[in-house]
C-alpha cells in the first residue's frame, strides 16, 4: 500500500506543491491581519482579500487532482498496468483516496495549529465558544473531501470536458451550504453523506469497469 | 494442489450486442504450454483480460489457480505473470523506476535472473519506457513477468509488433527459458510458427467458440483431409459427422473431417470413391480450415 500511495504523490507532485503553496499563502495574510489587529478597527481588508481567490484556488484545486488521477489513469491505463502486479483495483482506489486525504492535510494541518496558536497567544479574550476551530476544521476537512471525491469520480466516468466541467461546478454548491447552514453537526452530517455517495459510485464504476 | 491452473465454465462475453465469446469451456493443467490461436479479433486478448479479471464476463466463469477470476486477491496475483497485448507498460516512467515499481509490489522478486535478464536483452534503466522499441518493451514486460518466478505466465500475443529478428530472438533468449523452468504458460498468438515451437497443447477460438482444444500432435492426428475422385459425380452428403470442410468439384472432393477414426473410414468406404488420398496438413492448414466461418466444433475434448 505505501508503494502506491508513493507512487500517487510522486505522480502528482504538482498538486501536493500546489497544496504547500496554498497553505503559506493562507498562513502569511492571516498571521499579518492578526498582528496588525487593532481592536475598535475591523481586520485589515487584504487578508480577506486573499483568502477568498486562497479558497477558490483549493476548491477547484482539490476536485481537479482526484479529476487528474483518474483521468491520467484512464489515459495511460494505469490501472490496468497494476493490475497485472499483486495489486488489487480496490488497494489502487484506497491508495488514491489516501494521497488525496494527505494533500488536504497538508493544506488544514498547518492552518488549524496556527488558528489554535494565534488564538491563544495574540488575541485578546473575546468571547468564541471554545469549539469553534475544530469545528471550523472538520467542516473544510469534509468540505475538501468531498471536492476531491467528486473530482475523483468525474475524472473516472467522464472522458468529456463539459460533464467534467459541470461535476467540479458542483464544488461550488458546498459553499454556499456552508455559508447557510454554518458550521456543526447539520452541515457536517450533508457533507458526509455527499462524500459517501460519491465514493461509493466511484468505488462501483472503478470495480466494475474493464481496464 | 489444483490439477488445472486454469478453468474456463461456459465463458460468454458480448459487445455491444456483438457476441465475441460464446460459451468457452477450457481447462489448462498444471505445467503445461498451452497455446491459444485465433484470427484478429478472435476474442483471444478478451478470453485473457476476463480470466485476469480486466474485463467483466456476461455469463459464465472463469478460475486462476483455483480463485475466481474477478475477485483474485493479492496472493493469488503475485504467483501469475502476465505480459500484456502491446505491453501496456507506464510509458512516462523511466526504466529503473517502473523495475523499481514492480519490485516493490511483488511478493516475491528474484533480482538475480532479473539481472540476467536485462543483461541478456541489455535494457537501459535510464530511458523512459515510451523511448524503447516494441521489441525492447516486449523484452522488458516479460522480465518483469518472469521476476516475480511465477507459476502461471501469461503472454498475450508478446511479439505483436516485433519484427521477424526480434520475434525469432524473444523467443529463443525468453521462451527457452520459460520452458526450462516448468512452468504453467499461457501463451496467446496469431502467429502460428511461434506457438508450434513452444506449445504442447493448442485451442482455436474461430466465431466466439473454441473449436479446437487437444495436445499439438493429436491435432495433426485428429484432422484430416483428403481428396476423393467418385466414378461419377460426388454425392452431396457422405453421412460423416464433424465435417470441417468440404468442397464438391464434379467428381472431385476435398474433405477436411475432425476426429478421424474407423467408424468414419467405414462410413466413407461405403461410397466406393475411386480414388483417396490423404492431403497432408501443417498446423498452418488445420487453422486456416478451422477458421472458415463455416467450420464447426471439431476436436474438443
Amino acid at each position: 500500500m505505501f508503494t502506491l500511495i508513493k507512487r500517487e504523490i510522486e505522480d502528482h507532485l504538482a498538486f501536493f506543491l500546489g497544496a504547500i503553496i496554498a497553505t503559506a499563502i493562507l498562513i502569511v495574510p492571516l498571521v499579518s491581519a492578526v498582528l496588525n489587529y487593532d481592536p475598535p478597527h475591523n481586520m485589515p481588508v487584504y487578508a480577506i482579500g486573499l483568502l477568498i481567490p486562497v479558497i477558490i484556488v483549493v476548491v477547484i484545486g482539490l476536485p481537479a487532482m482526484g479529476a487528474s488521477q483518474m483521468y491520467t489513469d484512464r489515459n495511460r491505463r494505469i490501472s490496468a498496468f497494476l493490475s497485472g502486479l499483486p495489486v488489487t483495483r480496490s488497494q489502487i482506489l484506497v491508495a488514491r483516496i489516501v494521497t488525496g486525504v494527505l494533500a488536504i492535510l497538508i493544506v488544514l494541518v498547518p492552518l488549524t495549529i496556527t488558528g489554535k496558536v494565534l488564538r491563544s497567544l495574540l488575541l485578546p479574550p473575546i468571547p468564541i465558544y471554545p469549539g469553534l476551530i475544530a469545528d471550523m476544521s472538520v467542516t473544510a476537512f469534509l468540505m475538501a473531501l468531498a471536492c476531491y471525491c467528486l473530482g475523483l469520480q468525474t475524472g473516472w466516468t467522464s472522458s468529456k470536458p463539459t460533464p467534467t466541467l459541470a461535476g467540479l461546478a458542483l464544488t461550488f454548491v458546498l459553499i454556499p451550504l456552508i455559508i447557510v447552514k454554518g458550521f456543526g453537526l447539520h452541515t457536517t452530517v450533508i457533507l458526509v453523506l455527499f462524500t459517501v455517495a460519491s465514493l461509493v459510485c466511484t468505488w462501483q464504476k472503478f470495480k466494475s469497469t474493464a481496464l | 494442489m489444483d490439477e488445472n491452473v486454469i478453468e474456463v465454465e461456459n465463458l460468454v462475453k458480448y459487445f455491444d450486442g456483438r457476441c465475441v465469446l460464446d460459451g468457452i469451456n477450457l481447462k489448462v493443467p498444471r505445467g503445461c504450454i498451452y497455446g491459444l490461436l485465433g484470427r484478429n479479433a478472435a476474442g483471444k486478448t478478451t478470453m485473457i483480460r476476463i480470466l485476469f479479471g480486466l474485463e467483466p464476463s456476461t455469463r459464465g466463469w472463469a478460475f486462476l489457480l483455483g480463485t475466481e477470476s474477478s475477485s483474485l486477491s493479492r496472493k493469488v496475483k503475485g504467483r501469475i505473470g502476465y505480459v500484456a497485448e502491446g505491453h501496456n507498460l507506464i510509458q512516462s516512467y523511466k526504466v529503473g523506476r517502473l523495475v523499481k515499481l514492480c519490485r516493490d509490489l511483488s511478493l516475491q522478486w528474484n533480482s538475480e535472473f532479473f539481472a540476467h535478464l536485462i543483461e541478456m536483452f541489455h535494457l537501459p534503466m535510464d530511458r523512459r519506457v515510451s523511448q524503447l522499441s516494441i521489441g525492447m518493451r516486449a523484452q522488458l514486460n516479460l522480465s518483469l513477468a518472469l521476476a516475480i518466478d511465477p507459476e502461471l505466465l501469461v503472454l498475450d500475443d508478446p511479439t505483436l509488433g516485433m519484427d521477424t529478428v526480434a520475434r525469432r530472438q524473444f523467443l529463443e533468449l525468453a521462451i527457452d527459458l520459460i520452458q526450462q523452468q516448468g512452468r504453467t504458460i499461457l501463451f496467446s498468438s496469431h502467429i502460428l510458427s511461434d506457438v508450434e515451437r513452444v506449445a504442447d497443447r493448442i485451442g482455436i477460438l474461430a466465431g466466439g467458440k473454441l473449436v479446437v482444444d487437444c495436445a499439438l500432435e493429436e491435432v495433426k492426428n485428429r484432422i484430416r483431409k483428403f481428396r476423393l475422385i467418385f466414378a461419377e459425380s460426388a454425392p452431396e452428403d457422405l453421412h460423416l459427422t464433424e465435417i470441417i470442410n468440404q468442397q464438391i468439384q464434379g467428381r472431385e472432393m476435398v474433405i477436411t473431417v475432425a476426429n478421424w477414426n474407423r467408424q468414419k473410414q467405414a462410413m466413407l468406404e461405403i461410397f466406393k470413391p475411386s480414388s483417396s488420398t490423404e492431403l497432408p496438413m501443417s498446423l498452418e492448414d488445420i487453422f486456416i480450415e478451422c477458421t472458415k466461418p463455416t467450420a464447426v466444433t471439431t476436436a474438443s475434448q
